[in-house]
């Protein structure tokens, strides 16, 4: 209506992504030991004591019973607890022989399966010893590049900035599929243009964004008709390696300890008795910088970085672990961004005018004009603001609030300026021929509440659509009447 | 034909920096500008030199604009290895940025300051422009073109481009070698730099100026010089931030400071002796010196050696002893007495933040016979209470030469006067043509040039015709004009020797905190209607009397006046100014005003706690002090002027009391109609304030003033009468009014171009003004005095 389109990104968290899954496919998940871990450590905290209260218990329990677990006070918690346990169909509700009382009883798969992970047993998980040691091996900061590059050409793409940076056709279908980027052709000539959501999604920070990205791959593989297990299976594998681990990084402050985990995080993984649509899956990945395989064929690959990032975005924890803050905000509306990266520079170039570029740094200022354009394509001003005050230099951060509010209050007053009209769909009549009929019909409109405007003196008035139907039928039986 | 280049190159700029310029009428023209560039003074041709072109040719470096319209530099500079450390980048166009959170950053400020035109200064990082008035500047404070070029690149983060280390050399190598020294009231030209002397005599006309007692070629006089701390100061408590060291020398590259103490050493110059090479020149030949000197791109500096002047009687005056000066103010006299004589040149301080006592510091240092000018005689009034309270001076000494006062003039040694009475070239009268004989007869040791900015060139040529003075100190807030003229000034009077940063003054308490916001009045229905159906100049009567704006201006009012403020209220519209004054029953000033009522007003509004709120037109813009006002409520402004915001906020500027105790002390409300042209305007007042560091805050919503019981214009009735009355008034109502002194006033075309006031001029010489009077008769008859009768 209002010429702006108006779509809010969407980015579900792994619990409310799990729940759209239908009943059998999360069956046929909790078959893997790594999922039924991952998914128990999803769990609100009272939900996870209630699975571990009946894990080796068999039998149902009754909904009484469950009630009596929880005292009144935290009624909330636990009405909480059963709906995430039942959401995940890990707990089922049954009706008790009898059928009387219902229960909820654990889903059988699961409750083997973390028995399994808790006191061992079953296959043991992929490892690479039988390869022996890498020749290519790399280390973090190589990982880090190549993590880095792949994702910012996704990027790039995305922007439509660098040329160089060619993705393969599935990644730019799924760009389409998932909204981020709009196709269409001209002179035969195929074009991609980013979209509204394209734009919100840039301006997100890369372990949200990777999420996003893994989220809408996982939509993009299911409507496809290929089977999602193997491939969730793999990504919850994946982080697994990951989140057991190298997430200890930073909450260790143990030197010792963070040197032996950085070697864990330079755990491979063998490509080896893994089906081929994970193997596709696999190249997917290796293409967006998620894992790293030096050769399609090679029968090794590193996980990145970036899939820790997925990790504890699971957790809900939005961390940006490839940058620092680059941006220092002026009251004067100027913008310094420390940054040699051309896609920060792209992104700044989204919202800002641009007037210099110094090796390291590039002034930019915000204008009326460059924040309306943003808002065009579909950027809100929180957007800006938000991406500014994550990647807000160390020195600015001093500042409390971050961004000094007449800053952001400009901002936002320049892309209100847009939103002074409001719109009201109508139908026009016109051409009365008699000032009279052109009365006749405006009062009973307006007695109907329905009229938007008139104007007399040429006979035009609108009505709201909602009342056009009647409105007709009115003048028609005015009509013959007068006419009779 | 370079200067044009330069002028039109300076617009385009200021374009590119926010788009709006070019779209507003362009004011504080001065038309008589052209043709007063072929007097006295002209322009030496390295003024003129445009930096792009410098750098493009040379060293065919363009900029390069990438895919987003940027300059890319980043082929013509490289990343030092220890960049992280130092604190600035240098554009090859000339603009240089500086991290505020630099550790050196306080030795790279004085620097820049030293050498460049502040751009924009707010919290963390400061651009800076070099001009070549800045390095004529930096150069006649005594840096050299080496020592320049040296620590810029010490302090760079990257290279130096090359274009810019010629641009420094092509601007100062030929400025500041040769000065003009008035000693035992002869004239020398003096330098250091014996090839440069050499050149000069090989001049025929040089050669032509020069006195010689026997007309036998004499060979140079070789003297030595000994530079003195001639400033003295009463030393308050503050320890000296000089010596000091420098916190956090640990991360201070050691060449940047190494450099800095040698340049800080180089400032005192305490006891350092120096050969000078020096000839005495003919007077009556200086001024074709002067001229000739800067055909040949040596333009002359003028010192003044006071403290050997023996002709001119000293002066008996000295500061108080109580009298302290707060830093900064000791700063920019440092670089005035910088070498044991006096420099011409401006100095710019905020309002508010004491530049009248630099001022009378700068006569009880120099102590020759001293020549105050300024722009109103309310502000005459105030130099000289400033002079008794802060020096030894008493009523004898000063004289006051203004169309209301006139002091005897004879035997006294201060002399406060305006412009405009120095300007004045129509006949007077006896007793005052009287006292300009004796002005002009006499040989100024000092001239202080308040308010500077606002004077037109010519009218001040006309002033420097009538004053003879040996050096000159122009002071100012607010060194910029639409029009850009303002860097003729540097040849003129000389070269800024200091600005002050707003924003550390602010912090260190010396000046108020003062919480700047727009108000936004959404026009109501029916005069937005008017509004876009009119297109004569009374749209702009439209939106100053929109009556949400009036309604907005009369809550602030009230509610202001309940917590106890002091409330100024500035319109440029006399129309709209009376208008409201009468409707909400408070006293005015306007040009038509005279002397005792404007004094009256004021004395009122500062001392009787029943008159809270004034309402000024911009007769007030300038030199009135208003020490009490905390409050300053703008209705309607001139246009777009960056320095009519600027010289209005310093108003309520003053330091108040109990600084510290709340985050605001003062405010500044711009009432502004929503959707007119007055949106554009006030972005762009508002940027030179903006550039240095304050923050407007938009209020889009006054909370309360719904709830707010009688206010005017509730009820559409009302509304609508107001309307009709606004259509009623003719064209003129809806003209600014016309302040003498000001460009436009000049050009109506008037007979005598400048003039006093109507109630002034008339006891004066009765040779009023007839647009003036036709102006001020067709309007205030019925309506100005009853409102001031109270105050009679």
């Amino acid at each position: 209506m209002n010429g702006i389109e108006r779509v809010k990104l969407e980015c579900k968290s792994l619990h409310q992504y799990l729940c759209t899954l239908p009943q059998a496919l999360l069956e046929s998940l909790y078959e893997h030991p790594a999922t039924c871990t991952v998914v128990f450590r999803e769990l609100p905290q009272l939900a996870k004591y209630y699975v571990m209260r009946v894990l080796f218990v068999d039998k149902p329990i009754t909904k009484v019973a469950v009630t009596s677990w929880a005292t009144n006070e935290a009624r909330s918690e636990h009405t909480e607890a059963v709906a995430a346990l039942c959401d995940l169909h890990v707990w089922n509700e049954v009706i008790l022989p009898g059928g009387v009382s219902s229960a909820y009883s654990l889903s059988f798969t699961f409750r083997k399966n973390l028995q399994k992970t808790l006191i061992g047993g079953g296959e043991s998980w992929s490892s690479t010893a039988h390869l022996g040691p890498d020749k290519h091996a790399k280390d973090v900061a190589e990982l880090d590049k190549y993590a880095t590059e792949r994702w910012e050409a996704l990027l790039h793409f995305l922007v439509g900035s660098a040329s160089n940076s060619a993705i393969s056709q599935d990644l730019q279908d799924l760009l389409v599929q998932s909204g981020l980027i709009r196709v269409g052709e001209e002179d035969g000539r195929r074009y991609t243009n980013i979209t509204a959501k394209g734009f919100q999604f840039l301006l997100l920070d890369s372990g949200s964004q990777v999420w996003f990205f893994v989220l809408e791959y996982l939509n993009w593989v299911r409507d496809r008709g290929m089977n999602l297990v193997p491939i969730l299976r793999f990504i919850f594998e994946l982080s697994f390696s990951s989140v057991g681990k190298v997430s200890k990084v930073c909450s260790l402050p143990n030197v010792t300890w963070s040197q032996s985990t950085k070697a864990k995080f330079l755990q491979d993984l063998p490509t080896d008795g893994k089906d081929d649509r994970v193997l596709q899956c696999l190249q997917h990945f290796r293409e967006m910088g998620l894992v790293m395989q030096r050769k399609r064929t090679s029968r090794r690959f590193y996980p990145t970085r970036l899939v820790i990032n997925i990790a504890s975005r699971m957790q809900n924890s939005s961390s940006s672990a490839l940058s620092t803050g680059f941006i220092i905000a002026e009251t004067n509306y100027r913008i310094y961004a420390y940054t040699n990266s051309e896609l920060q520079y792209a992104i700044l170039a989204l919202f800002c005018e641009m007037l210099y570029r110094f090796p390291n740094v590039c002034v930019l200022q915000l204008t009326r004009e460059s924040v309306q354009t943003a808002v065009v394509n579909g950027i809100t001003a929180d957007q800006i603001l938000h991406f500014i005050r994550a990647n807000a230099h160390p020195d600015m951060l001093k500042n409390d609030p971050v961004i000094a509010p007449t800053l952001a209050d400009q901002v936002r007053l320049w892309a209100m300026e847009r939103d002074r009209l409001t719109f009201q769909e109508g139908v026009l009549y016109n051409q009365f021929l008699a000032q009279h009929d052109f009365e006749v019909l405006r009062n009973y409109a307006r007695e109907l509440g329905a009229l938007v405007w008139e104007n007399a003196a040429k006979r035009n008035m609108i009505v709201t659509k909602d009342a056009h139907d009647q409105v007709k039928r009115y003048w028609k039986r005015y009509k013959k009447e007068s006419g009779t | 034909m370079g200067k044009k280049k330069v002028k039109k190159r300076k617009y385009e700029e200021d374009d590119s920096y926010i788009n709006v310029e070019q779209n507003y009428p362009v004011d504080d023209d001065d038309d008589d500008f052209e043709e007063s560039r072929s007097g006295v003074v002209s322009l030496p041709a390295a003024a003129g030199r445009d930096l792009d072109r410098i750098s493009g040719s040379s060293a065919g470096t363009d900029a390069i604009c990438d895919q987003f319209g940027a300059k890319d530099y980043r082929s013509q500079m490289t990343m030092k290895k220890d960049h992280a450390c130092r604190p600035l980048y240098v554009a090859p166009d000339g603009h240089i940025f500086l991290e505020s959170f630099s550790p050196v950053y306080k030795h790279a400020r004085d620097f820049l300051i030293a050498i460049s035109e502040p751009i924009c200064r707010p919290k963390f990082i400061h651009e800076f422009r070099l001009t070549p008035y800045s390095l004529y500047a930096a150069v006649s404070v005594g840096l050299d073109t080496d020592d320049i070029i040296e620590y810029l690149s010490r302090l760079s983060k990257t290279t130096i481009p090359d274009g810019i280390i010629e641009f420094i050399k092509l601007c100062t190598q030929s400025y500041g070698k040769v000065k003009l020294v008035l000693k035992h009231n002869r004239y020398y030209v003096e330098s250091t730099h014996v090839s440069v002397m050499q050149t000069l005599l090989k001049d025929g006309e040089i050669a032509k100026c020069r006195k010689t007692d026997s007309g036998v070629e004499d060979p140079l006089s070789v003297s030595t010089v000994v530079g003195e701390n001639v400033l003295q100061l009463n030393k308050g408590d503050l320890p000296d931030g000089s010596n000091s060291n420098p916190d956090g020398d640990a991360e201070v590259p050691k060449d940047i400071y190494d450099f800095y103490e040698h340049l800080d050493k180089e400032d005192d110059k305490s006891t350092e002796e120096m050969k000078v090479v020096s000839f005495e020149v003919l007077q009556e030949q200086v001024e074709t010196l002067q001229k000739r000197c800067i055909q040949m791109e040596y333009p002359l500096l003028a010192e003044y050696d006071f403290r050997n002047d023996t002709i001119n009687p000293d002066l008996k005056i000295d500061l108080k002893p109580t009298t302290v000066l707060r830093p900064y103010q000791e700063k920019s006299l440092r670089k005035m007495f910088g070498n044991g004589r006096a420099r011409s040149g401006v100095i710019v301080l905020p309002c508010g933040a004491g530049k009248t006592l630099v001022g009378v510091t700068a006569a009880c240092t120099v102590r020759k016979r001293c020549m105050v000018l300024c722009t109103s005689g309310v502000a005459v009034e105030q130099w000289r209470s400033q002079f008794k309270m802060w020096s030894t001076a008493d009523d004898s000494m000063i004289c006051r030469f203004t169309s209301d006062a006139k002091d005897r003039p004879h035997g006294c040694s201060i002399a406060i006067s305006t412009y405009s009475m120095m300007g004045h070239t129509t006949k007077r009268a006896y007793e005052s043509e009287k006292v300009m004989e004796w002005i002009r007869s006499q040989e100024w040791g000092l001239m202080i040039l308040d308010e500077v900015h606002t004077i037109p060139a010519k009218q001040f040529r006309r002033v420097l015709t009538v004053v003879q003075s040996h050096c000159k100190l122009g002071l100012t807030a607010t060194l910029v004009r639409e029009d850009d003229k303002i860097s003729d000034l540097n040849f003129l009077i000389g070269p800024k020797l200091y600005e002050a940063n707003w924003m550390e003054l602010q912090d260190g308490g010396y000046i108020a905190r003062v919480q700047c916001a727009e108000v936004w009045c959404p026009m109501t229905p029916e005069f937005y209607r008017e509004y876009l159906a009119i297109k004569s100049r009374k749209r702009m009567l439209l939106y100053v009397m929109n009556p949400n704006k009036f309604r907005a201006c009369q809550f602030l009012v009230r509610f202001h006046e309940q917590r106890n403020d002091k409330i100024v209220v500035f319109s440029d519209n006399v129309f709209a100014l009376k208008e409201y004054a009468i409707r909400m029953g408070k006293p005015y000033i306007y040009g038509p005003t005279t002397q005792g009522e404007r004094l009256q007003i004021l004395q009122n509004f500062m001392h009787n706690p029943k008159v809270n709120t004034i309402f000024i037109s911009k007769v007030g813009d300038n030199s009135i002090d208003l020490p009490a006002a905390n409050v300053l409520i703008q209705v309607s402004s001139h246009g777009g002027s960056r320095r009519q915001e600027a010289q209005r906020l310093g108003r309520i500027l003053r330091a108040k009391k109990g600084s510290l105790v709340e985050e605001y002390n003062a405010f500044f409300y711009s009432l502004v109609s929503q959707d007119t042209v007055e949106v554009a305007f006030s972005t762009k007042r508002q940027r030179f304030l903006v550039n240095q560091g304050y923050a407007f805050k938009a209020i889009t919503k006054l909370t309360g003033m719904d709830d707010e019981p009688n206010l005017a214009f509730h009820t559409k009735a009302e509304q609508h009468q107001l309307l009709q009355k606004v259509l009623a008034a003719s064209d003129i109502d809806a003209e600014e009014e016309l302040v003498p002194g000001e460009a436009n006033y000049s050009s109506r075309g008037s007979s005598s171009t400048y003039t006093k006031r109507k109630g002034a001029m008339s006891s004066l010489s009765g040779a009023d003004d007839s647009v003036y009077m036709e102006y001020s008769n067709s309007k205030h008859k019925n309506n100005i005095h009853d409102l001031f009768k109270r105050f009679r």
